[in-house]
């Protein structure tokens, strides 16, 4: 029976040639046409009025812009562009408002509206992903804008004081230096800088990382700093008697001296970048992905062993039985065991050994990794074939056509499509799903391929003994459908 | 020993009972036809005995064995000749008869040896390379009795061998059934061409489940007609004759009496049936006295006719 099978087989060249070229083909014209990298950025179109504050804040930040998406252009004609993108030209158009600084001026957010037109609920939630991640990385650019602009000014008000401190000691000898045009000068200055030290440090609290000690502890001073000064100034004003007179001058001095330590303590060499940004991502990868075909051969793989084992299958007994020859068989010495055996050998070398070769010019031409080896590749792929061919003969055993019986197949190969991992992680199914994919033997082989070809381990036993339940089943099964029919 | 033997066999399918109680014995070395209308239940009754089905209730014993119980062994000493066409067409004549031997558990010289003579027999020898879709029809039916033959059965089912053959075809099947009738087999052939019980060396008519007549082509006739048929060509018109042939001892009865109007000078034949032809003659012709008689003929009636004069005697 196996060597009639091969014999009928061999004598179809369309049809090895089909199971040979057709996968390469497919896996080849994907590897060279896919581009991951860009499939995850939408074709991004800019709308922004010419010479506007928000034209300024695009050109300011267009790195920003263009690294999240795949930049197409900027306009400033909204409805042409809303065109584009009905006509399916471009995936998103970003409107960028005309005075953004100015709205949040005004106490309100900037909005950067992002239209789309998709039905695609999968890669349909790339544009608003992007976008989301367009507005933070602006809003952190921003920030990180302002924060170096603050610690600009702490730097200026320490110098200030600084100064201004070695003034109040030579004044504290000559008071009368204090009331000079320089002195008042000095304590104006201190003044500002106390302000600007203020902004710095509340800006420092609101974006730093938990609650700073430090920074808590320095506003308090500046207000007693601020204190001080307000009495200093209120004496200089009064003229040079006053000053002598008032306490407040060595309480001022006291304030700036605790201020300096203060604001030794601050970290004031952070760069902005580190401030605005305090926590940095990274991540290890136990794993080492392939490129983007390396990744889908062993799932196109799987899925091919299991269809064309399938489809053979179940095809064989219906078709015999159709034609009368199951009949012929049956009156023969054949008995339903060897006959299924026979199919079982032909078949199981036809699909092992067409995929095989798949693999190997796979590996060869579009350096699909097989990093376990092709031993152990042919073992999981051995395992799935059994299954599968097993899952064929139920099939075939009970259906009443060969219509039902290639309906059958195919049903079981859009299955495979969504179930078994092929186009959604197995791991992400929950019930019913996950119960359909404990039922493909694709499911199984799917993972042992990717760990035997991607991962260079073995097969594991949570895929080995599912693999081989559903062979010994479902060929018991067809062996008993097929020996029940005789009575 | 009955090369074929059942007992009250009823076989039900889907709830109707397809063979009602059939008895049947089947001596070794003959040619038994199984004829009947389609529908009639003859394809159920072959695959019971082929052990393809088993019998709901009666018994049935192939070469001596029931055929639900048969071995390996057993199963070599029968054959089997479906209705139709059922190897494979991608390969070759040869390879799909090699293949069949195989199954029967030919080793390879052997298979070879066979494979050659069976081609030859069937003549189909020459066409051993060709794919077997791309022989004709009626090379495709012989390759199957080839393949059925293969293994040089005892016993051989044939299932409906000559449907939707042409005359010709037919009757080359049945010189094939013939020889190898003569090679010591045991033939159980069914077939709806009524005719073709003329070849057969006992016939069985099976209509709707059951065995209405069983026995030699001979045998039925003379059921049907209850004797032989003597026809006789009268000049002009006999009058009553039919009343003094009836007078005749040996006749039966008088079958008809009808004048051919269309011959240039009048004749009337007659059609009457006799226990035995050549002892009545004679007297059938004293009785006629001055008629000419034109011409005597003993004709063999059709099958058709025999087997609706069975099947209306049944009902």
């Amino acid at each position: 029976m196996a060597i009639k099978e091969i014999r009928e087989l061999v004598r179809q060249p369309q049809l090895l040639l089909l199971l040979l070229v057709g996968p390469i083909l497919i896996m080849t014209t994907f590897g060279l046409s896919l581009d991951v990298e860009n499939l995850l950025r939408p074709r991004a179109l800019i709308v922004v009025e010419p010479k506007s504050e928000g034209a300024r804040l695009f050109e300011r930040f267009r790195e920003e812009f263009t690294d999240r998406t795949q930049f197409v252009g900027t306009t400033d004609a909204p409805e042409a562009a809303r065109e584009r993108l009905l006509r399916g030209e471009v995936d998103a158009v970003i409107f960028v408002p005309e005075e953004p600084l100015g709205t949040v001026a005004g106490g309100r957010q900037a909005v950067l509206r992002v239209v789309y037109n998709t039905i695609n609920p999968v890669f349909g939630t790339r544009v608003p992903s992007r976008s989301y991640s367009l507005v933070l990385d602006l809003n952190q650019s921003l920030v990180q804008a302002a924060i170096e602009e603050e610690i600009g000014n702490l730097r200026r008000a320490q110098g200030q004081i600084a100064d201004l401190d070695r003034r109040l000691e030579q004044g504290s000898a000559a008071a009368e230096a204090l009331s000079s045009e320089e002195a008042l000068d000095a304590t104006a200055g201190l003044d500002e800088a106390l302000t600007n030290l203020e902004n710095a440090a509340r800006v420092w609290q609101s974006v730093g990382p938990g609650e700073d000690r430090n920074v808590s502890e320095t506003l308090d001073r500046i207000a007693t700093a601020r204190q001080a000064l307000e009495e200093v100034r209120e004496a200089q004003e009064a003229g040079a008697e006053e000053l002598e007179e008032r306490s407040g001058l060595s309480d001022l001095r006291e304030s700036l001296a605790s201020l300096q330590e203060a604001l030794g303590q601050l970290p004031a060499e952070v760069p902005a970048r580190v401030l605005a940004n305090p926590f940095a991502l990274e991540t290890e990868n136990l794993a080492s992905p392939p490129p983007v075909v390396g990744f889908y051969a062993p799932a196109v793989l799987a899925v091919l062993v299991q269809h064309i084992a399938v489809s053979l299958g179940s095809l064989s007994l219906i078709r015999e039985r159709l034609s009368g020859a199951h009949e012929f068989f049956e009156v023969s010495p054949l008995g339903p065991g060897r006959h299924l055996a026979g199919k079982f050998l032909a078949y199981c070398g036809l699909v092992l050994g067409a995929n095989v070769a798949v693999a190997a010019v796979l590996a060869g031409f579009l350096g699909v990794p097989v990093e376990g080896g092709f031993t152990l590749l042919i073992v999981a792929m051995l395992l799935l074939t059994v299954a599968s061919l097993g899952l064929g003969f139920v099939i075939s055993a009970l259906a009443r056509s060969e219509l039902q019986a290639v309906q059958v197949s195919m049903l079981l190969l859009i299955a495979s499509g969504f179930f078994a991992g092929f186009l959604f992680p197995l791991e992400q199914m929950t019930q019913p799903a996950a119960g359909v994919s404990y039922l493909l033997p694709a499911s199984y082989g799917i993972r042992a391929l990717q760990d035997v070809m991607i991962r260079g381990q073995g097969i594991s036993a949570s895929d080995l003994v599912p693999l081989l339940l559903v062979a010994v089943v479902s060929l018991a099964a067809a062996r008993y459908l097929l020996g029940r029919k005789r009575h | 020993m009955d090369a074929i033997g059942a007992k009250g066999v009823v076989r039900r399918l889907g709830g109707v009972d397809v063979l009602k109680g059939v008895d049947l014995a089947i001596e070794e070395g003959e040619i038994f036809g199984l004829v009947g209308p389609s529908g009639a239940g003859k394809s159920t009754l072959l695959r019971v005995l082929t052990g393809y089905l088993e019998p709901t209730e009666g018994t049935v014993d192939v070469l001596g064995i029931p055929p639900s119980t048969f071995k390996d062994e057993d199963r070599r000493r029968v054959g089997f000749m479906p209705q139709g066409f059922v190897l494979y067409g991608g390969l070759s004549v040869q390879q799909n008869l090699s293949f069949v031997a195989g199954l029967y558990g030919l080793r390879a010289g052997e298979r070879r040896r066979r494979v050659r003579e069976v081609l030859e027999f069937v003549e189909l020898w020459e066409h051993r390379r060709k794919a077997a879709r791309d022989v004709s029809g009626r090379m495709q039916r012989r390759l199957q009795l080839a393949a059925a033959v293969v293994h040089e059965p005892e016993l051989l089912f044939v299932d409906e061998p000559t449907a939707s053959l042409d005359p010709i075809l037919r009757r080359r099947f049945w010189k094939e059934f013939e020889q190898l009738r003569k090679g010591g087999r045991t033939i159980f052939v069914t077939t709806q061409y009524l005719g073709e019980a003329e070849f057969c060396d006992r016939v069985g008519f099976l209509v709707d489940g059951r065995l209405v007549a069983v026995g030699t082509p001979q045998e039925l006739r003379r059921r049907a007609f209850g004797g032989e048929v003597v026809q006789l060509a009268l000049a002009g018109d006999p009058g009553h004759i039919g009343d003094s042939l009836k007078a005749v001892e040996s006749v039966g009865h008088v079958i008809e009496i009808r004048q051919d109007e269309r011959a240039e000078e009048p004749v009337s034949h007659v059609r009457l049936i006799s226990q035995d032809a050549d002892a009545t003659l004679p007297l059938v012709m004293e009785a006629l006295g001055e008629v000419e008689v034109r011409s005597v003929d003993l004709p063999t009636p059709s099958f058709d006719e025999v087997f609706f004069r069975l099947v209306k005697e049944n009902q």
